[in-house]
């Protein structure tokens, strides 16, 4: 898909106004909570707390060995944040950052609470099953093996229905969460990714294929393909509901879709450094976990630049404690 | 950023971070290597115990530990403990059974990642003087370690001299402790990796000993060449501990007399002592065939009834 000049044109200078429009001090929004940024370093067993007003960290949490993905649990108290090979969900207060403890469950990796909020369901994808668990006391009710190593998932908004893409079998899986049962699975193309319930649709990031295939929720057939760049490995929709975004990891880039049409609209580069998880901060700026660097970047969308601040190894999965004033579950693609 | 576009361009992005993890094995490989290379080589060169014949036993050495420590072993942590790992935790958790960590055993480790990681260390040396002690007690176990101890002119390449069968039983025996107390793959590298160069230093041509104390803590040059002493070669030994000498001194094993003997094993072939790479390899199956048949030959005469 090209892009045409005016049409960059006109979505920058749209993105300018937005953000001058919504640009806000923190204290505005969120009087009583402090703005944290909350990143799992895959590869040192560590959380970086970040102030997001001075950009510094202000605590390091340890884990036992992995943390990738996080899920808000539905009263809002508990960050859960998966660490899959330490088999551990380690509970961190999100508004102040501070550890609440862990709990044992077996290789959680990507992991999101059901729209009713009754179950959690868990990727795991090194051991190859889907876990659910219930969302109370997190005792198993039902695992399946639907494909080999179960990545990412989002959930109908109705909380029928879940869609968990299979990076090594090239699939994404429907499971109907009331039976507990697969519904149907399509082969979307090597090693899918990110997964995004939009608009009455699925997207999902089909990372080696360098596209976002939409798929038909009832029937799983793919329905188009949206080339956004080398490697498309996350996706997320603006608060607006306007945007979507899409992290390519080997591009080393950022994918920006009109949410309505699903064009390409334009491209961040943030200079191969294996763009992954996000958050969109009150002030309009984007915080983007970069694998490769050890860094987490600030992109300002106006003017496409960003800064970094340093984090531990490979970091994966980021919260932002700002968006808990949005309505709705949050996890890490269901924004 | 040059392994992700050819992962990409393979169709193999779903083992990205693990060849991440095994790319960085390879580079902290090399990179002990060279660091062994920088500290031990000076320190031969400054105060050897003997001088070197030649520059052939050398090389062969040489080439074993390039071998065993940019080769096999990231293809070993990886390719072989990652799978079995991931099996092992697969079948316990599938019978409802999730395996601990040393820090779920212990909760107060969590967040000592140095501490964890020594108190690995201490564990997986333990497991290994006790495979190396195992090693020196069985006729046809130690004909294999003997391609260790035929070399006659230590060095710091003498660490990884072994026959192929003896590095698989002792990369087995590391994996399942090491799986027994739920270490993480990357550390298990690392680990064997620091521990090697432990192993290098004490193999070395240098006349040090770490003195009264230093002996007691770590391995010395001192200590571990009393192992490969021309006195100690055979199945009754002394020594035996890789990094930590505690081991010795628990289990009585120790000797600390500062006496640098010659080293060798005079029963040993000579193809194992001074063949080249193949030949060492060749000859330490053929030492193995026959002591299995020595070690077949003397239990049916011990089992035929007497006369």
């Amino acid at each position: 898909m090209t892009i045409r000049r005016r049409s960059v044109f006109s979505y920058s200078a749209a993105v300018a106004v937005s953000s001058l429009l919504t640009r806000r001090a923190f204290s505005q929004l969120q009087p009583a909570t402090e703005p944290l940024a909350i990143v799992m370093n895959s590869g040192e067993a560590s959380v970086s707390v970040i102030d997001m007003r001075s950009h510094k960290v202000i605590r390091t949490l340890p884990t036992f060995r992995e943390p990738s993905h996080w899920a808000l649990s539905p009263d809002r108290a508990k960050l859960c944040i998966a660490d899959a090979s330490g088999n551990a969900l380690f509970m961190v207060d999100p508004v102040t950052g501070e550890s609440l403890g862990h709990a044992t469950i077996a290789d959680p990796y990507q992991l999101g609470y059901t729209p009713d909020q009754r179950f959690l369901m868990v990727n795991a994808l090194r051991l190859d099953f889907v876990d659910i668990y219930r969302a109370d006391d997190l005792r198993l009710v039902k695992r399946l093996s639907v494909g080999s190593m179960p990545s990412h998932l989002d959930f109908s908004p109705d909380g029928k229905w879940s869609f968990n893409s299979m990076q090594d079998s090239r699939t994404l899986v429907s499971i109907d969460i009331a039976m507990m049962a697969p519904r149907w699975e399509a082969k979307v193309g090597r090693t899918p990714a990110g997964v995004l319930w939009h608009n009455g649709k699925v997207l999902v990031c089909v990372m080696g294929e360098d596209h976002v295939a939409q798929v038909d929720p009832l029937s799983g057939a793919i329905e188009q393909r949206i080339y956004t760049g080398v490697g498309p490995h996350n996706i997320f929709r603006s608060p607006d509901g306007k945007t979507i975004y899409v992290s390519n990891r080997v591009g080393g880039s950022l994918a920006v879709l009109d949410a309505a049409t699903l064009s390409l609209r334009r491209t961040y580069p943030l200079h191969a450094a294996g763009p992954d998880d996000m958050g969109i901060a009150p002030d309009g700026k984007i915080w983007i976990s970069l694998r490769f660097r050890e860094q987490v970047a600030v992109l300002d969308p106006i003017t496409g630049s960003y800064e970094t601040i340093n984090v531990g190894r490979s970091p994966h999965g980021i919260f932002l404690n700002t968006e808990m004033s949005r309505s709705g579950l949050l996890t890490a693609e269901a924004l | 950023m040059v392994i992700l576009p050819i992962l990409h361009r393979l169709g193999w992005m779903q083992w990205e971070e693990l060849s991440f993890d095994w790319l960085l094995v390879c580079v902290y490989g090399v990179f002990a290597v060279i660091l062994t290379y920088a500290i031990c080589w000076p320190l031969e060169a400054l105060m050897p115990v003997e001088p070197f014949q030649g520059r052939k036993a050398l090389l062969t050495d040489a080439i074993y530990t390039v071998l065993a420590r940019v080769g096999v072993l990231p293809i070993t942590s990886f390719l072989v403990f990652y799978d079995v790992q991931v099996w092992v935790n697969r079948f316990a958790v599938q019978r409802g059974y999730i395996p601990p960590t040393l820090e779920t055993l212990v909760p107060s480790l969590l967040g000592h990642p140095l501490l964890t990681f020594a108190l690995y260390a201490l564990i997986l040396d333990c497991s290994d003087y006790w495979r190396h002690r195992l090693s020196h007690s069985f006729r046809c176990w130690y004909a294999l370690h003997a391609l260790h101890h035929a070399q006659r002119e230590m060095s710091f390449w003498s660490d990884d001299r072994n026959h192929l069968l003896d590095d698989l039983i002792a990369g087995l025996w590391f994996g399942v402790v090491a799986l027994l107390i739920g270490i993480p793959p990357l550390q298990f590298p690392v680990l064997l990796l620091l521990m090697r160069f432990v192993e290098s230093l004490s193999h070395a041509n240098i006349r040090l000993s770490f003195g009264r104390i230093g002996d007691w803590l770590v391995v010395s040059p001192s200590f571990h060449r009393t192992h490969h002493g021309l006195p100690a070669a055979g199945r009754t030994s002394c020594n035996y501990g890789a990094v930590f000498p505690i081991w010795d001194i628990v289990f009585g094993t120790a000797d600390f007399r500062v006496t640098f003997p010659p080293t060798g094993d005079r029963r040993a072939p000579e193809a194992i002592a001074t063949g080249r790479y193949l030949e060492q390899q060749w000859g330490g199956l053929m030492h193995f065939s026959a002591e299995w048949r020595r070690a077949r030959m003397s239990k049916s005469q011990r089992s035929r009834p007497a006369p």
